[in-house]
């Protein structure tokens, strides 16, 4: 099946078509906040809201989100002082090719001159990104990420299993294919590092894994409670290996780093504890994938979640009591596979569909109430 | 025909109850080109194990085609596979490479 992208003068494809309003520093946050809400069609906001130093995740975050694929241009608003000069920030979110502007409130002379400036640019960038020239894309330029929020017992039998299943489906499409959370996966060490390309992506997944293990224990965050026995699980592995079963069965082409982007296609696993942003939780979780390039997230919940970001989020749900309650909010019903009437491989299958439909335009319910969670 | 219980993994011998099951049930658990009867010998709540054929003493559960514990004593099958009958072998019998005392 093809789609229309957006195509990028970095040769990337986007399926979403928005001017990114970046903020430098917390000084800058209410004026890039102004901006946002005088222009809320065709705008996303994300920044950095911590304090003044340079720091490089902060840094490399803004960037690497300003040069996504969802993006047509940017305008980076700063107040003058901070470490993360806007400027800089425009510099290099402009290595993409894309147009970047941006304004200092310092410079130009406070917040009302500042958003009268500011509103004259995003004018001109919202012309431009309505001329963004399509290019058709197929889902091997895909790339989709998997997060888990609000798990209960069906997000293990359901949930989790249909993205493993969608994930294998893009990957065999020729597409790319991420999850993270490898704190949930104590004792998948061995089975990820069977799955390795090359012995040197399995000491890594390996060493990953047994560094999870040893701070859960030492930290205290061991994810495993008299719940869990209560609903089912018997063990601790059998709860990872429920984790695990949302990362398919294709091989593990490697480990991204903090907003790297997979070199090549495939399945990959994300690490790395988020830098701060306004937003904490599922919504930076999403929003790490985005800045390694993820176009779309599948989200599980048990519990049911208003989780939003950056990019679409497409919320999986099993649970049919929840499904009943949070339907609102929630994108796909996987509900069919907890009362018996469909099987892993069929909703997979579904999910994989809604995937395409999704990258191909559809939007979804965070995209709809504007969860733009950043 | 509504299924009753699911099994994630050819591989796999235990089956997950979809609904609360009770004893003397006929329940079928299939994948692919598997496929189990079983009798349950006692009552399977929703989200619990039920074995799918014999399991001897030691001999290792797997779900999702992952061991997921050791059977402590033999397990017919049709019984439900929990806490009393099957421990992890990585953290229920080696524990002591975290100090746990589980």
């Amino acid at each position: 099946m093809d789609m229309l992208g957006y195509l990028r003068p970095d040769g990337q494809l986007g399926i979403r078509n928005h001017v990114a309003i970046v903020y430098t520093t917390h000084c800058s946050l209410v004026v890039a906040e102004k901006l946002r809400s005088l222009f809320p069609d065709g705008t996303q906001l994300f920044g950095y809201p911590g304090g003044c130093a340079l720091r490089e995740g902060p840094f490399d975050k803004i960037v690497a989100l300003g040069q996504h694929s969802s993006y047509a241009a940017a305008l980076v608003v700063g107040l003058g002082c901070e470490g993360t000069e806007a400027y800089m920030v425009a510099q290099a979110i402009a290595k993409s090719g894309k147009p970047v502007e941006a304004v200092k409130i310092n410079q130009e002379g406070g917040d009302l001159k500042t958003i009268e400036k500011g509103s004259r640019i995003l004018v001109k960038l919202l012309q431009h990104a309505s001329l963004a020239e399509r290019a058709k894309m197929t889902p091997a330029e895909l790339i989709v990420g998997q997060e888990c929020g609000g798990s209960d017992a069906t997000s293990g039998l359901a949930s989790n299993p249909i993205t493993g299943v969608a994930g294998d489906l893009l990957i065999e499409a020729g597409g790319t294919y991420m999850h993270s959370e490898v704190e949930e996966l104590l004792g998948c060490g061995e089975a990820l590092a069977a799955r390795a390309v090359n012995a040197q992506v399995a000491k890594e997944i390996a060493e990953v894994i047994e560094e999870a293990e040893r701070r859960s224990f030492e930290g205290g965050r061991f994810s495993w409670g008299y719940g869990n026995i209560l609903g089912g699980l018997t063990s601790i592995d059998e709860k990872s290996a429920g984790c695990l079963s949302k990362s398919g069965t294709k091989p593990l082409q490697g480990i991204l780093r903090k907003y790297e982007r997979p070199k090549v296609k495939g399945y990959y696993i994300q690490i790395g504890e988020p830098e701060s942003g306004t937003f904490h939780g599922d919504p930076e979780g999403v929003n790490q994938f985005a800045a390694c390039g993820a176009h779309l997230c599948l989200f599980t919940t048990g519990c049911g979640s208003t989780t939003g970001g950056l990019i679409p989020v497409i919320k999986v749900i099993a649970n049919p009591k929840r499904m009943q309650l949070i339907e609102d909010n929630a994108d796909f019903d996987a509900t069919p596979i907890m009362r018996g009437e469909k099987t892993i491989r069929e909703m997979g299958e579904e999910l994989y569909a809604e995937i395409l439909a999704v990258a191909g335009g559809k939007r979804t319910k965070s995209e709809i109430y504007r969860h733009y969670e950043a | 025909m509504k299924r009753k219980t699911i099994l994630l993994n050819t591989m796999d011998n235990v089956a997950t109850a979809l609904t609360d099951l009770k004893k003397g049930e006929k329940v079928n658990a299939s994948l692919d080109a598997k496929s189990y009867d079983v009798v349950l010998l006692e009552d399977v709540e929703m989200g619990h194990k039920i074995a799918l054929r014999d399991i001897a003493e030691g001999e290792t559960v797997v779900k999702y085609g992952m061991p997921i514990g050791k059977a402590l004593s033999p397990i017919r099958a049709g019984e439900w596979v929990h806490v009393h009958n099957c421990r992890s072998h990585r953290w229920g019998f080696h524990n002591e490479k975290y100090g746990l005392k589980a």
